[in-house]
């Protein structure tokens, strides 16, 4: 029965290949000639349209009234007032904090004030000198705090008024957008005209036969992009920029397996929907703090295992052996590894003052590099180790443990070398890969070749000749586009990934917690050096490592994997209605039974790490 | 959460590296993306590594050869063909230093905006060389192998190359194998050396005359042979006592032998390589083959090297921009076979007071030796080599020098293989050239 089903399916499908293709071959015989002067436009819209795609989202995220949220106040004797701007506030005498108490008997780091998802508050000690009080209570770790309730710290006392639900909603209502100045529809819109102008390009190619998978691909790919718009809408979020940006680089990651692997474009969409629906997964459980520090222990052991998995089955496929097959469908553990490590990586602000958090996630990072280094798969490693580095410094704020870090991994990654001839043999052409044309720079030289064939506005999509090289469209992805689509082209979709980093960054310091600062400002860094490796490793300015363009090269588990990290990114947007990962205050009613467990889990918590 | 914000400028770091890596990557494509995209291997450009399109004239726009979807037609005429074979190229690229391999940057018709889009726009390169001039040459050598070839002493533009044998590419025979066409595929103006003969009696000389205060002064004997060490070099003539001056117009190989064993071995090797005849020379960046200058203790070889029959051999490029450098008072212009070539720079090759010296020594050498009427109305400066090649065979010819009319300097360089005596052999062909050079 079963069988019948998918033969049908099979049938229906092939089907309308066959019609697009009877109608794409109708159509160039009837505009004849013309179709050349189509193409001729085309080729100048598609860069032009990418460009105003990536304006339009630089725009967005810059022009709109994104005012820092406010959650409280503490007020002191003579009516000095320390507005709350997060849900996670440092106390201290150090310049850092967010509430700065100067005065001598204050410690540097003294204590937090955090809330939680429900308006809870609660006050820790970070193993202060002279300690805190609320209500001349000694807090023993972390106590909650009720609003009218002083709060002592080094003598000096604090009266503690959080927003109460009814101003937490006239806040939002305060900051719901008026005005858009930029719409998103619209710019979904001229994306989706990108995606015709694609389709387009390979419907009308006189000089190749229509290919009904190609031409199938493009229509389904707009429909994709346009269902989770709508998704978005219906869960009353608006913004849209980071989605649209990811859309772009994927849509520019169709055209290149169009060119080059037309077989795959079916399953290409298949991964591609897999991939949305692991971001808006991702997005979910970042809406709740309490049930990501529920998940991360599990996560993490789930990360380890599928690398260990990885290490003792996996196949080689050019030298690096990350691929694991199961019941015929393969697929890079490693790539969804990478949501794992932001995850377990990135903290709250509470436990970003506890070692043992760190040394937890310091063993972590070792064992997933040790991991990829055992498999070979160098590049992947240093993305890990890179995004290391900067959760590390995130979290610890400390120079010198970053450099302890490279120094172990420099000469690790010797060891490593050493050990690895098919490493070493990558090294040994880099920055001369025009003196070895024929070998270590036999890539290298031919994606630069069509790189500057391509010129400005490229061949034409589908016209290129790259992609028979091997690992064209993942490693040497790069080069394709600037050859299909033109170096604007090719520099729009760096543009547009640097973007999501500026997103990231310039977002930063109106996150209410720490974990979505790290998440997001990790993922961003991820995502950008991961570029940057396979751009510039294919361009014979690094060693050219095989690690993938974020979206844009082929390869399910890069895509699937990216369109989850980037729910990380979305995390750290506070504006108003603007991202689902991040929850409209004061909508549901409180429960008074749940503010108790909150409390019982951080009790819990800190009694744990105290000990 | 400040702290954590001013932390997160970490990702500032990463994006400015990767601006730096960027921009990196731009400079290169926009300095070398012509280089870049006419690489064999792109398919855009090329079939199976043939360049597809392509033009390629000589100075005054005549079509030496045109390449359409991969087609290759070359001029009309034979003696253009074969004469201006080496210069072009051939089809499959056998001839390594041909323009369509050389210029293939300019050839594929790339520009910065389009890359390669519609390659069909061939890209035209035209050459320094004259058409008329090539034929000329290979009229002269008539059938002889050898090299022959002229350049514009101010710019450094080759107004003529011809190596020889060449074959018809329009028709090329079934072989290769007989000895009518050993070594057909090098360019034996570039990419040859040979024993100099008497020609290398040039570099000993302006050895002489930077190591010696009283050079010019000096005599020395000729009895038709003289005594090296326990060795004898023998002469062609009984030449006496004679002065520099008087032997180099009779090519006198006991002066030169003489004289080079008093300059010494070192100081002939520094010569050699000031002179860069023991370094490459380029023609846009192609290099010449180098040419040799072995330096030894014994005094006998030193002689042999003194009269170019020892170890010693040169390439005739090398030998072309001496000459342009005895002309330009000691500063010679990088060889370019490109028409209003890439503005090439120039170098010092001698010091100006020898390089005048030698001016009127080879002035001299035309006057009394060569007789003007070899090159009528200009003002000749010249000396022959006879190189003996051993083998039973007959030596080969050399004519190399440099004339001036009109204001133009031209300097020229002729070897006929197994062509016998100097003056006789080469000296005609140099005529003949050089005369058409100027009237041409």
């Amino acid at each position: 029965m079963r069988a019948t089903v998918s033969a049908h399916v099979h049938f229906m499908i092939e089907s309308v290949y066959k019609a697009l293709e009877t109608v794409a071959e109708w159509s160039v015989s009837f505009i004849g000639k013309r179709a050349e002067t189509a193409l001729f436009f085309l080729r100048y819209l598609i860069p032009a349209l990418g460009l105003i795609v990536l304006l339009r989202c630089l725009i967005s995220l810059f022009r709109e009234d994104s005012r820092p949220e406010r959650w409280g106040r503490l007020v002191l004797s003579g009516d000095v007032t320390i507005p709350l701007m997060h849900w996670e506030n440092t106390i201290g005498r150090g310049r850092s904090c967010d509430i700065r108490v100067d005065v001598p008997t204050v410690s540097r780091s003294h204590g937090a004030l955090i809330r939680d998802n429900r308006g809870g508050w609660t006050v820790y000690d970070l193993s202060s000198r002279t300690g805190i009080e609320v209500d001349h209570k000694k807090v023993d770790g972390s106590m909650p705090v009720r609003p009218g309730q002083v709060i002592t710290v080094g003598g000096l006392d604090m009266v503690f008024l959080p927003m109460s639900e009814e101003e937490e909603r006239e806040q939002a209502e305060s900051r719901r957008y008026r005005y858009q100045p930029v719409s998103q529809g619209f710019t979904l819109f001229l994306l989706s005209m990108l995606q015709a102008c694609f389709f387009l390009s390979f419907f009308l190619d006189p000089s190749q036969p229509a290919d009904g998978r190609i031409l199938l691909g493009f229509p389904c790919l707009a429909a994709v992009s346009w269902a989770a718009y709508l998704f978005t809408r219906s869960i009353r979020r608006r913004a849209f920029e980071a989605e649209t940006l990811a859309l772009l680089l994927t849509t520019a990651g169709f055209a290149v397996c169009a060119t080059s692997a037309a077989y795959e474009m079916t399953r290409q969409i298949l991964f591609l929907i897999a991939g949305v629906i692991l971001y808006f997964c991702v997005g979910a459980v970042l809406r709740s703090l309490r049930l990501v520090k529920k998940l991360r222990i599990p996560a993490a052991a789930a990360g380890l295992a599928l690398l260990l998995v990885n290490v003792v089955f996996s196949e080689a496929v050019l030298g690096a052996k990350n691929w694991l097959s199961i019941g015929g469908f393969s697929f890079q553990p490693s790539e969804f590894v990478k949501i794992v490590f932001i995850f377990v990586g990135a903290a709250t602000l509470d436990r970003l003052f506890t070692k043992k958090n760190l040394f937890l996630f310091v063993g972590f990072a070792a064992m997933c590099v040790l991991a990829l280094v055992l498999i070979s798969d160098f590049g992947t490693g240093l993305v890990f180790f890179v995004t290391y580095l900067v959760i590390a410094f995130l979290r610890s704020g400390s120079i010198g443990t970053v450099f302890l870090s490279v120094g172990g991994a420099v000469s690790a990654g010797l060891l490593a070398i050493s050990l690895k001839p098919y490493i070493a043999s990558r090294f040994s052409g880099w920055r001369h890969a025009w003196d070895f044309p024929y070998d270590s720079g036999y890539q290298q030289v031919r994606a630069m070749s069509a790189a500057a064939g391509g010129g400005l506005f490229g061949l034409g999509a589908g016209r290129g000749w790259l992609e028979t090289v091997v690992a064209a469209n993942t490693d040497l992805v790069f080069g394709v586009v600037c050859e299909e689509e033109g170096l604007i082209f090719g520099l729009t979709m760096i543009l547009a990934v640097i973007l999501l980093g500026v997103y990231a960054f310039a977002y930063a310091g109106r996150a209410r917690s720490s974990f979505t600062v790290i998440c997001s400002v990790s993922a961003a860094a991820m995502l950008i050096f991961q570029m940057m490796l396979n751009v510039l490793g294919s361009m014979d300015i690094l060693p050219f490592t095989g690690v993938t363009f974020p979206f844009v090269s082929r390869g399910g588990s890069s895509l699937i994997a990216c369109w989850g990290i980037l729910a990380f990114i979305k995390a750290c947007d506070t504006r108003q209605n603007a991202s689902f990962t991040v929850r409209v205050p004061g909508r549901r009613k409180r429960n008074a039974a749940d503010v108790d467990e909150d409390v019982r889990i951080y009790v819990r918590g800190s009694e744990a790490e105290h000990d | 959460m400040t702290k954590i914000k001013r932390r997160s400028a970490v990702l500032l770091i990463i994006i400015l590296l990767l601006a730096a890596g960027m921009g990196i990557f731009l400079f290169r494509y926009f300095r070398d993306g012509r280089h870049w995209a006419a690489f064999s291997a792109n398919r855009t450009a090329y079939t199976d590594g043939v360049l597809k399109h392509g033009e390629i004239t000589d100075r005054d726009g005549e079509i030496l050869l045109t390449m359409e979807d991969g087609t290759y037609r070359y001029s009309a005429d034979t003696a253009t063909r074969l004469s201006t074979l080496h210069a072009v190229g051939d089809r499959y690229g056998n001839i390594g230093t041909g323009a369509n391999i050389v210029y293939r940057d300019y050839l594929t018709g790339y520009d910065t905006v389009n890359g390669l889009y519609r390659s069909d726009r061939k890209g035209s390169v035209a050459l320094s060389i004259d058409a008329g001039l090539n034929r000329r040459a290979w009229q002269a050598l008539n059938g002889r192998k050898g090299a022959v070839a002229v350049c514009d002493c101010d710019t450094g533009e080759i107004l003529c190359m011809v190596s020889s044998p060449s074959f018809d590419p329009e028709s090329p025979p079934d072989s290769f194998d007989s000895p009518e066409y050993e070594g057909v595929y090098i360019n034996r103006f570039l990419s040859s050396a040979y024993t100099p003969g008497s020609i290398y009696k040039l570099v000993t000389a302006a050895a002489a005359l930077e190591t010696l205060p009283d050079a010019m002064q000096r005599t020395y004997h000729c009895a038709g042979s003289c005594e090296i060490g326990d060795d004898t070099v023998n002469c062609m003539g009984v030449h006496g006592d004679l002065s520099m001056r008087e032997a180099l117009a009779v090519s006198c190989n006991c002066y030169f032998a003489q004289l080079a064993v008093d300059v010494g071995g070192k100081a002939m090797k520094d010569k050699a390589d000031a002179l860069s005849l023991t370094s490459s020379v380029f023609m846009d960046g192609v290099p010449s083959t180098k040419g040799n200058y072995t330096l030894s203790s014994e005094a006998l070889d030193t002689a042999w090297s003194g009269i170019g029959q020892g170890q010693d051999t040169v390439c005739p490029a090398a030998v072309l921009r001496m000459m342009a450098a005895i002309a330009g008072k000691g500063e010679a212009p990088d060889l370019t076979l490109l028409k209003d070539g890439p503005e090439g720079g120039s170098a010092v090759l001698l010091p100006e007071k020898t390089a005048e010296t030698l001016a009127e020594l080879m002035h001299n050498n035309v006057v009394t030796s060569y007789g003007e009427s070899l090159f009528p109305g200009i003002r000749a400066y010249a000396k022959s080599g006879t190189a003996e090649v051993g083998g039973g065979l007959s030596p080969h010819a050399w004519f190399v020098g440099y004339g001036e009319k009109d204001g133009r300097t031209l300097a020229f360089v002729v070897l006929v293989e197994n062509g016998g005596y100097g003056s006789s052999a080469a000296g005609t062909v140099a005529s003949d050239v050089l005369t058409a050079a100027f009237d041409g």
